[in-house]
């Protein structure tokens, strides 16, 4: 059967009492025949409209979709880049903060014990001095004191000005780990954004109905992987230097 | 133990070589240079005379791992002590690195006393 003999079929009988009320010049019954013909052409004209107002739903979120990561990627991905390399610098010069500091107190530290060490000295050989007895012995005793009053008389300040620059150097050292608060909340943005971009790439596969291949970047394979980050990082890993020890003493080094 | 020995400390942070530096300092060895990743370290190597590598795995341009083999294909270097500093865990690396020829090797993060002991005994085996 040809389309037009169904089209026949289905419309010939409504045609012919159409055509019968039009030559007779009924006309309840040519409205009749006419409301007939649009009430059997409704349903496929209503599957029509939805087909096309799917159409254009599915069209306009995708849109949205792609609308949402050209914005990512013109605006937040370089953006994120920014924030991660601003971690890395903070980083940077909180370590180097720190390292000057540390740098700084080791010589003083070095230097107080240097000198209360020559202060044990001068003490020990007062201690262990010949003993005199009498008015003679009292004399010599005071007069062999004096040294080592003068030396406890240097030391003493120097001690004090190198312990007190020791604590402040310190308090700054705290001071310089204030970094890790700043640091952890960016990042903490940047995987919010990788968050998104995760979704939105997600949204889009389902509605392309495509197949992503994971592609992989051509690597040096003597290149590393990095530091191991736990539940990222996958395969046999020695969590401690005692697992390397162990690994490499099997190896027979 | 000669203190005078001549260390090249490899890795791409500088705050990590000056770790590395100072604990090398208070270990006794203040002959320490340093360099960013292979590339910059194999010309020195080649012309410092150097008594110890220290070198990072993951570093930009020549990572550690290159570099080790370099240094094993090359004559004058290959009985040079290699230590490997570094954050690269896993169990293949780890044997891989030992077939590279690497004499000890160290994870990130790690302790002077460890960087002590390892030193002391590449170093030690070494005749140094």
């Amino acid at each position: 059967m040809t389309n037009f003999s169904v089209l026949q079929g289905e419309y010939g009988a409504c045609v012919e009492a159409l055509s019968e009320a039009f030559s007779k010049a009924d006309e309840a019954a040519f409205f009749a025949a006419v409301d007939h013909i649009v009430h059997m052409r409704e349903p496929r004209m209503l599957h029509e409209i939805r087909k096309l107002t799917g159409g254009l739903q599915k069209a306009l979120e995708r849109f949205s979709i792609e609308s949402r990561l050209a914005d990512l990627a013109e605006h937040e991905i370089p953006g994120a880049r920014a924030r991660l390399t601003h971690v890395i610098n903070m980083t940077d010069e909180a370590a180097h903060r720190t390292l000057d500091l540390v740098e700084r107190s080791g010589p003083l530290a070095e230097r107080v014990a240097r000198e209360a060490s020559v202060l044990i000295e001068a003490l020990t050989a007062y201690r262990e001095r010949p003993a005199s007895a009498g008015f003679e012995g009292v004399t010599r005793s005071i007069e062999a004191f004096l040294p080592v009053v003068r030396t406890i008389e240097a030391f003493l300040p120097v001690a004090r000005g190198d312990c007190e620059q020791i604590r402040h150097n310190l308090a700054d050292v705290l001071l310089a780990q204030g970094y890790q608060d700043l640091t952890g909340q960016i990042i903490r943005s940047v995987i919010k954004l990788v968050e998104e971009l995760e979704q939105t790439l997600g949204s889009l596969t389902r509605l392309s109905g495509d197949i992503v291949e994971h592609a992989t970047l051509g690597e040096n394979p003597n290149a590393g992987h990095g530091p191991v980050v736990p539940g990222v990082t996958r395969g046999e890993i020695a969590s401690a230097q005692t697992d390397v020890d162990e690994l490499l003493s099997g190896l027979g080094m | 133990m000669s203190t005078d020995l001549k260390f090249l400390v490899v890795d791409d942070f500088s705050t990590m070589r000056r770790i590395i530096k100072n604990l090398l300092h208070d270990l006794g060895y203040p002959n320490v240079t340093e360099a960013d990743d292979g590339n910059t370290a194999l010309p020195l190597l080649r012309a410092g005379e150097f008594d110890c590598l220290i070198t990072d795995w993951n570093m930009p341009g020549m990572p550690g791992l290159e570099l080790i083999k370099a240094v094993r294909a090359d004559a004058r270097l290959a009985k040079l002590p290699v230590l490997m500093l570094t954050a690269e865990a896993k169990r293949d690396q780890i044997i891989e690195a030992a077939q590279a020829g690497v004499n000890g090797y160290v994870i990130k993060p790690f302790t002077a006393a460890t960087l002590k002991e390892k030193l002391d005994k590449i170093l030690g085996a070494a005749g140094k």
